[in-house]
């Protein structure tokens, strides 16, 4: 009940302030009065009994705001009380305010963004049940040309398997695409195969339907799957009866057993998962992901010991050079691995630009409680409290970091969207559930309250304090002065700052300019790809896809605005390759291990491409089955095995142990190609597709077709030829080749924009900053000036002290700015291409940008100090 | 202002004004008289101090107030004892009534 009443009277006291206040002063007269009264019955007239009766009570406006305090929400009366003062006064200045309002929004919107996508892609737990207990094994050479990702080779899997005692349970798993027909188009699908243990090891389950089980592995009953949501949804419609419905992917029936969660995408997001059934190949062995949930109580090094001695304890394998190393990695860094850095480098960006936005606030703030020295000092003297002078500066900080708050979550949604549209397709992991939530928006506020404090603070107190001197004495003006350097230290720093992430933009762009003037070795303008892969089923010998070839071929060939046709196995920026060693014939100066990319290619593909033939010829349709095994060789093979001699005629095999009808002639030398995002030319060892028997080699081609017009013409007349040939067969990633080098090129560009809105930010604070700082100088020293200019100094001379001060800012920060992007634009190096992170030509560039913005940002209070009428400035004191 | 008057502090004068309105409620004048009376003028409370503490009490739930009609017909803020002021009057009671007995006894072991 008490509290009850003490509730109500809080509400009260809360929200009918004025009849509170009303009825205390009515108690307060009627207790006079009755005093009075009772004074008069003891015989004093009414004046003498009406001041005895307030000697009586003593102060009446003192014990009222007394009793006023007491009320339980004082403070809050108070508040807004400072509230609406802070409003006034910020409105007499609303240039200032929408300055700080704009800067705290830019800064902390961004930051928050930044640190949303990092969160969400780098922090976050991964959404499987406890997630640190899983890990990535792998059991691999490190002596490769290459990094491969890490897995176990298959023979060791299945043994680890068996053994295994570190981990509870372990799961393989090995991307793979799916064509999936008879259900609207056919399209090609990322799918993924695991074996029965994936879902448990992972801790999630199908969200309906099951999970595969130990039976789903053995052949002849894998003809099960499970979809995603996604897919589910799109191409299913959500059909409810999913579960038990059959689908046809590669043409052959599956059964739909699972739908997987909406936010389970592991790997890579698939839309299929289906069962794997090992099958251990003589020759070959194929490497799979493998991944397990340790047990309690294991630690990783154990794990790592436990699989080098598995793995050795098997019966070597002949082509094993022994140089394997286990590694036991978490699941979370496999995924974000090569993200990582990248995101770590947003983030030092968008503090710089957070530090900057800080620093010019303050800067902001302490001009402006410069500017209101005199107003402070009036009111200290009349007696106002100190601490209620500086909670009521205070509160027009608080005030301006609120609403710089709410302006930074809307800036803070904008710049989520914006990073995850622009992001790469496909390269960063988990951003599709990157979301703006709850502790974003809570870190926006505090961020943005804290930013208002701490640099309201010491404007606040500064300028509160009891010195009411003059602005014109000797004391006041060393005062003025001490503030005057401080604000221009601030600019100082501000413009390191801005030049350290200028050079690092600048780097990138310069490295990305460098990227796309690379010679590729061949001539991507007016061409199109199209890939197609034939699944075993329907073609299952080399015959009848070489006959494909053939006919797909010749029909795109035919296509009217079409001047060349070729085929290849993976394309240049394809994503893909396929390399190996060969055997050479007769004496060669090369060692063992020279690794060569192996296409298969048709003839005609050279020319498509314009890759430019140095020797020899081009394969024809003569070079088939029944004639002599031939290839043609990159010049950098050339040069590498036969340096002196011509290579035509020569003879390689790609067996270990060559026959002699596997020895095949050298007929040509022709350019190296950049294979991949490295822009590096690779050596090259091309087949002709019909001659190649193996169906690994030659069941996913890439259609190349140069045309006169360009891409649009031509790609519907593209998809009918196939259609023609094989309506089963989808068209994969139809597009110009120009696209795809802008595909393998997409993560430096999103960085380099990235970095360079940063840095314009950067730059516009910084000019900014140092605008304000100089025009508030000038306002500051108008007397001095005023007398300058009497004494009879020239505006040019003005004008060049004005301008000069603002180079020393210039020279002072980029001298610090140097020295910092010396010592830390290394942690770009991994991202740059062709450019040293050192570069001096971008550090100059970098540095006459600032002066410039510098010199351009001081010339209007220069040009306002020039003007200065010495009459007026003289008055004015 | 008598000399020889006890200046009362805030928390005493708390207990005070809890049991000056012990018996009945009465407004801000009378608890003032009342308290002056009962202690035969020793205690002479500037008035003004009252208001003050007659709020915070009202505050915390430990009084309740209501506009009434007085002895002359004029309209004044009556308090009143409510239930918790009753139970914390009873307990500062019984401390205060401890206190006093122990620097009774302080006092008199000499």
């Amino acid at each position: 009940m008490r509290f009850l009443r003490a509730a109500w009277f809080t509400l009260r006291s809360l929200f009918d302030r004025s009849t509170l206040d009303d009825e205390l002063d009515l108690e307060l007269r009627d207790h006079i009065e009755r005093e009075t009264r009772a004074n008069m019955s003891r015989g004093l007239t009414r004046a003498e009994a009406r001041r005895a009766a307030l000697v009586a009570f003593g102060g009446v406006q003192r014990y009222k705001e007394e009793a006023q305090d007491t009320r339980p929400a004082r403070w809050l009366e108070d508040a807004a009380q400072d509230a609406r003062y802070a409003l006034r006064a910020l409105r007499r200045t609303p240039a200032f305010a929408v300055v700080i309002v704009l800067t705290l929004a830019l800064g902390v919107g961004a930051t928050t963004a930044v640190f949303t996508v990092v969160n969400g892609v780098l922090l976050r737990p991964l959404p499987f049940r406890e997630p640190d207990r899983l890990f990535v094994v792998s059991w691999l050479p490190t002596d490769l040309p290459f990094q491969p990702p890490p897995g176990l080779p298959d023979r060791v899997y299945l043994a680890y398997r068996e053994r295994v005692r570190a981990f509870e349970q372990v799961s393989a798993y090995q991307r793979a695409q799916f064509t999936l027909s008879g259900v609207g188009d056919a399209t090609r699908l990322a799918g993924v195969r695991v074996t029965s243990r994936f879902f448990e090891v992972l801790g999630r389950s199908p969200a309906r339907g099951r999970a595969f089980a130990a039976d789903d592995e053995q052949p002849g009953r894998e003809n099960v799957a499970i979809i995603s949501d996604k897919l589910w949804r799109q191409r299913f419609g959500g059909d409810s009866q999913i579960i038990g419905r059959t689908i046809t992917l590669d043409g052959v029936q599956h059964t739909v057993v699972g739908v997987a969660p909406a936010d389970f995408t592991f790997p890579s997001s698939p839309d299929i998962w289906a069962p794997l059934a090992i099958r251990l190949d003589k020759g070959n062995s194929f490497i799979l992901s493998v991944l397990g949930r340790l047990r309690s109580g294991a630690t990783p090094p154990q794990a790592a010991r436990e699989l080098a001695s598995i793995a050795t304890s098997l019966p070597s394998d002949p082509r094993d050079r022994g140089q394997n190393v286990a590694a036991i990695l978490p699941l979370k860094a496999v995924v974000t691995a090569h993200i990582e850095r990248s995101l770590l480098v947003f983030s030092a960006a968008v503090t710089f630009v957070l530090l900057i936005a800080g620093v010019n606030v303050a800067n902001l703030l302490l001009i402006r409680a410069a500017a209101r020295r005199q107003e402070m000092a009036l009111r200290v003297s009349l007696g106002a409290s100190r601490l209620r002078l500086v909670r009521q500066l205070l509160t027009e900080s608080l005030l301006l970091s609120l609403v710089g708050a709410v302006l930074g979550v809307l800036i803070a949604f904008a710049g989520v969207h914006a990073l995850v549209t622009l992001a790469p397709a496909g390269r960063i992991p988990r951003l599709d559930e990157v979301k703006v939530d709850g502790w974003m928006l809570g870190f926006t506020l505090a961020l943005s309250l804290a930013a208002g404090i701490l640099f309201g603070l010491f404007p606040a107190l500064d300028s509160t304090r009891a010195d009411v001197r003059p602005a014109t004495t000797q004391g006041a003006r060393t005062v003025a002065g001490a503030h005057s350097r401080l604000r221009g230290r601030f600019v100082a720093v501000e413009i390191a700052l801005a030049f350290v992430l200028l050079t690092g933009a600048g780097l990138m762009i310069k490295s990305f300019v460098r990227m796309l003037s690379v010679d590729t070795g061949y001539d991507a303008s007016g061409v199109v790809t199209m890939s197609v892969d034939l699944p075993n089923t329907s073609y299952p010998d080399a015959a009848r896809v070489q006959q494909f070839h053939t006919a797909l071929l010749d029909r795109l060939s035919h296509i009217p605005g079409v001047r060349a046709v070729g085929a290849v196995s993976f394309r240049p920026m394809g994503g893909m390759g396929i390399m190996g060693d060969f055997k050479v014939e007769g004496p060669t100066p090369l060692g063992s291990g020279f690794n060569v990319d192996k296409p298969t290619v048709s003839p005609g593909y050279f020319g498509a491409m314009r890759i430019r033939l140095l020797r020899g010829r081009d394969f024809s349709t003569r070079d088939d089955a029944a004639s002599p095994g031939v290839v043609i060789v990159s010049a950098s093979v050339a040069r590498a095995v036969w340096p002196n001699e011509d290579a035509v005629g020569k003879r390689i095999s790609m067996q270990d142990r060559p026959g002699p009808g596997d020895w095949l002639t050298v007929i040509g030398v022709v350019g190296d190609v950049v294979q991949d995002g490295a822009l590096t030319p690779h050596a090259t060892i091309y087949l002709p597709f019909l001659q190649v028997k193996s169906l690994f080699f030659i069941n996913h081609m890439t259609y190349v077709v140069r045309t006169a017009t360009g891409a649009a013409g031509v790609a519907p007349a593209m998809r009918a030829a196939l259609r023609d040939v094989d309506a089963a067969v989808p068209a994969q990633a139809l597009q110009t080749m120009n696209a795809s080098m802008l595909e393998v090129v997409a993560e430096p560009l999103f960085q380099t924009r990235l970095l360079t809105t940063f840095s314009f930010l950067a730059l516009l604070l910084a000019a900014i900053g140092t605008y304000g700082v100089l025009a508030y100088d000038v306002a500051e020293r108008k007397r001095e000036i005023g007398i300058r200019i009497a004494l009879g100094a020239q505006s040019i001379r003005v004008l060049r002290m004005i301008v000069g001060r603002a180079l020393l800012f210039v020279g002072t920060g980029v001298s610090a700015g140097i020295l910092i992007a010396l010592g830390t634009m290394r942690i770009l190096s991994r991202f740059l291409f062709g450019v040293s992170p050192t570069d001096p030509a971008t550090l100059a560039t970098t540095a006459a940008t600032l002066a410039l913005v510098a010199v351009v940002a001081g010339l209007v209070p220069a040009q306002r100090a020039s003007r200065v009428d010495p009459m007026e400035a003289l008055k004015q004191d | 202002m008598d000399t020889d008057a006890v200046t009362v502090r805030q928390g005493t004068l708390d207990m005070l004004v809890l049991k000056a309105l012990s018996l009945e409620p009465m407004h801000g004048w009378g608890i003032a008289e009342r308290i002056q009376q009962i202690s035969r003028d020793v205690l002479r409370v500037q008035q003004g101090s009252l208001y003050p503490a007659l709020h915070r009490l009202e505050g915390r739930g430990l009084l309740a107030a209501e506009w009434r009609p007085s002895d002359d017909n004029r309209k004044a803020k009556y308090y009143r004892l409510t239930a918790a002021g009753r139970r914390l009057l009873a307990t500062e009671q019984a401390e205060w009534e401890r206190f006093m007995v122990a620097v009774q006894r302080v006092m008199q072991a000499v």
